[in-house]
């Protein structure tokens, strides 16, 4: 193994350590006072990029790496295919977006335009075109599609995905003290999003049909379907409800916009990426094929789990947005009553119990995950005994 | 907007993209299946999402704009699917023949 393999292996185990000491730093510390110290160590102070600023200098030096290794190795085989073509230009905005991440403006509006940037054009963009090549991949290595078929395809949803995500970034901007042009932008474009997802829906039914459910890892092929229609249920409709600035209004920032945040990004992200390791798992392994039935536990589990816990926090949303906003108009009394609302309770109670199913779904999967290798045969058996 | 229209809005507008998708799912399997009566249940879908728009037009306090918007996205998801089923066919047989 040369330095390099080895080197990277130990940057896999410092970028895994990391991430479980800010996981663990923020979950442990949740108050305190602010400073230039707690900014470094302990919290940046702003929603979703907590990380402390040495973790998120770390994960602009992951970034990097990853981008040297894709680079690296289009250079080395001479050969750039759509897939890695479209993957070298995405990891550009990849890396200079997040750097979004540091600057700390004391104007609250003015730090809210420019944080979006990152929580919606750098997620909501670039990764979605990042995991638009690596599910491109999936199916190829998944069901044998062939390569042109899959680039052809990759590049008709990066556009429309990207058509409508770019300016879609007008929607966050509703309310927080951005001219009243956005929300028409905003709307409108947020409004074409489920259009594209829709057509993503067509072409997994089209895959799984045509191929007659059969494929040598289940697990896969399942939360790649899973992952077209979480997407368009999360994202699609649960968005859809919220989106047009009239209803918006009332439902900012309560938890039906949480309830869809989560659902849509368990829909594009987290079913896409368990696609993806039962896949790794069965190539660096060598294995004939993928099957058994802690899989199927973990994936009922963790999607009813999922849709548990997302129904409930629509009902406490609908809650607060009735209560609160649209009857008692915002004020703190507002505020104290949404909160004392019967269906606002059940509804988080309701959530903490699907919440611990999908808790249980969680155990299962890394189970299965470190065990399921074990189990399959490898494909040089099989092979030697055809 | 009154606390119930709000209600009423959202979700006639999530029921909207919801049969939407239904009506996609069940003409992607029609074709599949090449079953006539799964064709015309997608079109009764399709009918009721047509429903849902017209509701959303009479109903609701949304402004001009947004309706026309609703209206436009109808005609949209109605040939969504038969367009990229068609693509889809087209791009595998050609690689069959290729």
């Amino acid at each position: 193994m040369s330095w390099w393999e080895s080197g990277r292996r130990r940057f896999f185990y410092v970028f895994c350590a990391a991430v479980a000491v800010v996981a663990v730093v923020f979950i442990v510390v949740q108050y305190g006072s602010s400073s230039e110290t707690t900014l470094w160590l302990i919290n940046q102070g702003r929603k979703y990029v907590e990380a402390p600023r040495w973790a998120a200098i770390g994960v602009v030096v992951v970034m990097l790496v990853f981008a040297y290794n894709v680079i690296g190795t289009a250079y080395a085989t001479r050969r750039i295919t759509g897939i890695t073509a479209v993957l070298m230009i995405d990891l550009v905005p990849l890396v200079i977006l997040y750097l979004d991440a540091f600057p700390a403006i004391s104007n609250m509006s003015a730090d809210l335009f420019w944080w979006w940037w990152l929580v919606h054009l750098w997620v909501e963009a670039t990764w979605e075109v990042l995991i638009g090549c690596i599910m491109a991949w999936t199916l190829m290595q998944l069901l044998g599609t062939s390569r042109r078929i899959v680039e052809t395809w990759l590049y008709i949803e990066v556009a429309l995905v990207l058509g409508t995500g770019i300016l879609g970034l007008g929607h966050h901007y509703f309310w927080i003290g951005t001219p009243n042009y956005w929300l028409t932008i905003g709307g409108f474009f947020s409004a074409l999003e489920p259009l594209p997802l829709l057509g993503m829906v067509i072409h997994a039914i089209y895959d799984a049909g045509t191929h007659h459910m059969t494929t040598t890892n289940r697990p896969s092929f399942y939360w790649m379907m899973a992952e077209a229609f979480g997407n368009f249920l999360g994202g699609g409709v649960w968005g859809f409800m919220i989106t047009l600035p009239q209803v918006n209004l009332y439902a900012h920032g309560t938890q039906w916009t949480v309830s869809h945040g989560h659902f849509a990004f368990w829909g594009a992200y987290a079913c896409g990426v368990l696609s993806v390791i039962y896949l790794a798992i069965q190539k660096t392994r060598g294995l004939a094929h993928l099957e058994g039935t802690l899989w199927k536990w973990s994936f009922a589990a963790l999607n009813i789990g999922l849709v548990g816990m997302v129904g409930a926090l629509l009902v406490s949303g609908f809650a607060q947005a009735f209560v609160e906003r649209a009857i008692g108009g915002s004020t703190h009394e507002a505020f104290v009553a949404g909160q004392e609302n019967r269906w606002f309770i059940e509804g988080m109670v309701t959530r903490l119990v699907f919440g611990l199913m999908f808790a249980a779904g969680y155990v299962a999967l890394v189970w299965d995950l470190l065990t399921i290798g074990r189990r399959a045969p490898i494909l040089a058996a099989v092979e030697a005994a055809e | 907007m009154s606390e119930i229209g709000l209600l009423q809005t959202a979700l006639l507008l999530g029921l909207y993209v919801a049969l939407a998708g239904s009506y996609g799912l069940v003409y992607a399997i029609a074709r599949l299946q090449e079953t006539s009566i799964l064709h015309r249940i997608s079109f009764i879908i399709y009918g009721l999402h047509g429903l849902t728009a017209i509701a959303i037009i009479v109903w609701t306090p949304l402004q001009a704009g947004w309706k026309g918007l609703i209206v436009a996205s109808s005609a949209a998801f109605l040939a969504i699917p038969p367009i990229t089923w068609r693509f889809l066919q087209r791009t595998h047989e050609t690689e069959v023949q290729g």
